[in-house]
């Protein structure tokens, strides 16, 4: 009797978490998840100064648009707009029908036609790897298109690829519609471009619930890897799809004086994005720092722009203008 | 679901528990194999977890789920004192409790992994002592590291918190051995029970000192933008900050049968519990854990 009492003792006692920790806040409320969303951006989204961003009356604006009988598509529409006030495609309400966007690309003009390329200019590229690469101009410049910092290559496909253009007067990085992806990827190909290790920008985070309250600079370096490097001119085109890992790629390169980045503005993207989950399960993100360059300025965000603005001529789909300027930069 | 893991589970362990497991067994009880003053055991233990988790910095929802716990444990036990240290090692896949949707049910998928050490010594109480009680209290110090991987979260896929606890311990066995050999009546069955060794062991860990490892204000990992320059422990924990807050608390109910030879085998119910405010935002976790443990007596003195 006595081991049976016992037993159901710490029976008892064992279930009492639910009695130590906070109720389950699951909840498929919209106003409560209206409100849950709303506050954690407002503690810790990174751009409202610099976006001029009032949140409290977007807040106000937006929720009165639901009330606790709203059905979930009519929440996910009244969310997502909410989102898109901010102009920032970091920033995404993910649910299991539809996800949310800002498509900063749209913007601007288009400013890569991936046909023009192929057809015109590179018939039977390398693809080595993420990357795409030849001969331009007489073997007087390597072409590599590398389309998204999600793609993979490796230190080896690297050292062939840049080996391979040892001998060219110049390389040609193409960035556009480059949406981004694995911040590690960028200093594995800029570290391929450099001599040294330099101090390239600084990152700030939210750290305090006013809008303005940021942790100290965090130094962002690029090491010169220890592999095959390229320190002659190298050109880098970007355009408005050129994104996040992309944009932070655009404001190291203004450290180095052998790189120049050309084309259009790039779509901005410098917060790093922080996730998490609403309590009807819905996921969202939304950035939390800030990229700076090198002498504190903050214009990542809104597009790093190019040192030679050049755009594409869509009435004339045999050239890329973008590309031929380029050429003309490195040959002449 | 759970009913198809837990069912199996269960029947494995009592077929371990019951059956004569071990060939070394003797038909005699040798109390002086275990009485000895002093025993040292190595102990392996395997159990089925039912882990649950909240994470405030990304989630206001519980995970919940089901896994696997292996741990070692050297014990080095004496009528008056004993000291135990362990290393265990979790996993479990968890899914959130995400409220019915009208609509399309929202869902998810998290591994969640542990590795903790745990060290505890004890001395006897002699007022709540006796010839069949065994009372002890002291302290113990655990450590679990935290590691959870939640792809839908996107930059913050990877969950890390370290906890670490200085506990006031309390344990109380009692000796319910089967000290004559008894001969039950099951109809027209009649079988002997022989003379055996048994404990039932209560254990209570309550955290006195309760620190943890957690993330900054904003749950990012910036500093991965060096982090082909720095090693990942670097970048990844360079954002997180040490707190004392908090609670823990830890009971384990066990039923120890030796054999012959000094080795003994236990079946256990270990309840764990964790709230961890850290500086920003909370993190709780709670498991149940039913573990079968193989105690091998190594030593004597």
């Amino acid at each position: 009797m006595k081991h049976l009492l016992l037993i159901l003792s710490v029976l008892l006692f064992s279930s009492c978490e639910k009695m130590l920790f906070k109720k389950d806040l699951g909840s498929i409320d919209p106003l409560v998840n209206f409100d849950y969303l709303w506050n954690e951006v407002d503690q810790k989204y990174s751009y409202f100064e610099l976006k001029n961003i009032n949140w409290n009356q977007i807040g106000s604006t937006y929720r009165a648009m639901l009330s606790e009988n709203s059905s979930e598509e009519e929440l996910f529409s009244v969310l997502a707009a909410m989102l898109n006030e901010l102009r920032d495609d970091h920033t995404n309400l993910i649910t299991p029908f539809n996800i949310s966007s800002y498509n900063v690309a749209l913007t601007g003009p288009k400013n890569f036609r991936a046909r023009t390329i192929e057809e015109f200019y590179m018939p039977n590229p390398w693809r080595t790897g993420a990357l795409t690469h030849d001969f331009l101009s007489n073997n007087e410049v390597g072409y590599i298109r590398y389309g998204s910092f999600m793609s993979e290559f490796s230190d080896d496909q690297m050292d062939l690829v840049l080996e391979r253009y040892k001998n060219t007067k110049g390389i040609i990085l193409d960035l556009r519609e480059n949406g981004g992806g694995s911040i590690f990827n960028v200093p594995k190909l800029l570290g391929r471009f450099v001599d040294s290790k330099t101090l390239v920008g600084y990152s700030i985070t939210r750290n305090g619930s006013a809008h303005n309250e940021f942790g100290d600079k965090e130094e962002f370096y690029i090491t010169a890897h220890d592999g095959v490097k390229y320190t002659k001119p190298v050109i880098v085109l970007i355009d408005k799809g050129s994104y996040s890992a992309t944009t932070f790629f655009a404001v190291a390169t203004k450290a180095f004086p052998n790189i120049t980045l050309m084309g259009d503005a790039t779509g901005g993207g410098g917060g790093l994005p922080n996730g998490g989950q609403l309590p009807n399960g819905w996921n969202y993100r939304f950035s939390i720092s800030q990229l700076l360059d090198l002498n504190g300025n903050n214009y990542a965000e809104n597009g790093v722009p190019a040192d030679i603005n050049e755009a594409f001529d869509w009435s004339d789909l045999t050239k890329d203008e973008i590309l031929d300027k380029a050429i003309d930069e490195i040959v002449n | 679901m759970n009913k198809q893991i837990i069912t199996p589970f269960f029947s494995l362990l009592l077929l371990f528990v019951s059956v004569k497991g071990f060939s070394q067994e003797r038909d005699s009880l040798n109390l002086q194999e275990i009485d000895s003053p002093i025993n040292y055991y190595t102990q392996l233990s395997v159990g089925l977890n039912n882990p649950m988790y909240r994470d405030f910095a990304t989630s206001p929802l519980f995970y919940s789920g089901f896994g696997l716990d292996l741990s070692a444990a050297w014990l080095k036990r004496a009528d008056k004192r004993e000291r135990i240290f362990e290393i265990g090692l979790g996993i479990s896949a968890q899914s959130p409790r995400v409220p019915e949707s009208n609509f399309i049910q929202a869902g998810g998928l998290a591994i969640f992994g542990n590795l903790r050490f745990f060290y505890q010594e004890l001395w006897k109480l002699e007022a709540l002592s006796n010839a069949k009680n065994n009372t002890k209290v002291g302290g113990a110090v655990i450590t679990t590291q935290n590691i959870r991987v939640n792809t839908a979260l996107q930059n913050n896929a990877m969950g890390l918190e370290n906890l670490l606890n200085i506990m006031a311990s309390a344990q109380w066995t009692r000796d319910i051995s089967r000290t004559e050999a008894k001969q039950l009546k099951l109809w027209f069955i009649k079988p002997t029970l022989k003379p055996v060794k048994r404990d039932l062991r209560f254990l209570l860990n309550v955290g006195v000192l309760n620190f943890n490892y957690r993330p900054g204000y904003a749950y990012s990992y910036d500093s991965e933008m060096n982090g082909t320059d720095t090693n990942p422990v670097s970048w990844v924990f360079s954002n997180y900050k040490w707190s004392l807050n908090g609670f823990r608390l830890k009971t384990q109910l066990e039923y120890i049968k030796y054999l012959p030879n000094g080795n003994a085998r236990s079946l256990s119910y270990v309840w764990e519990a964790a709230h961890a405010p850290g500086k920003h935002e909370a993190f709780q976790m709670a498991s149940h854990r039913l573990q079968y443990t193989i105690h091998f007596h190594t030593k004597k003195r």
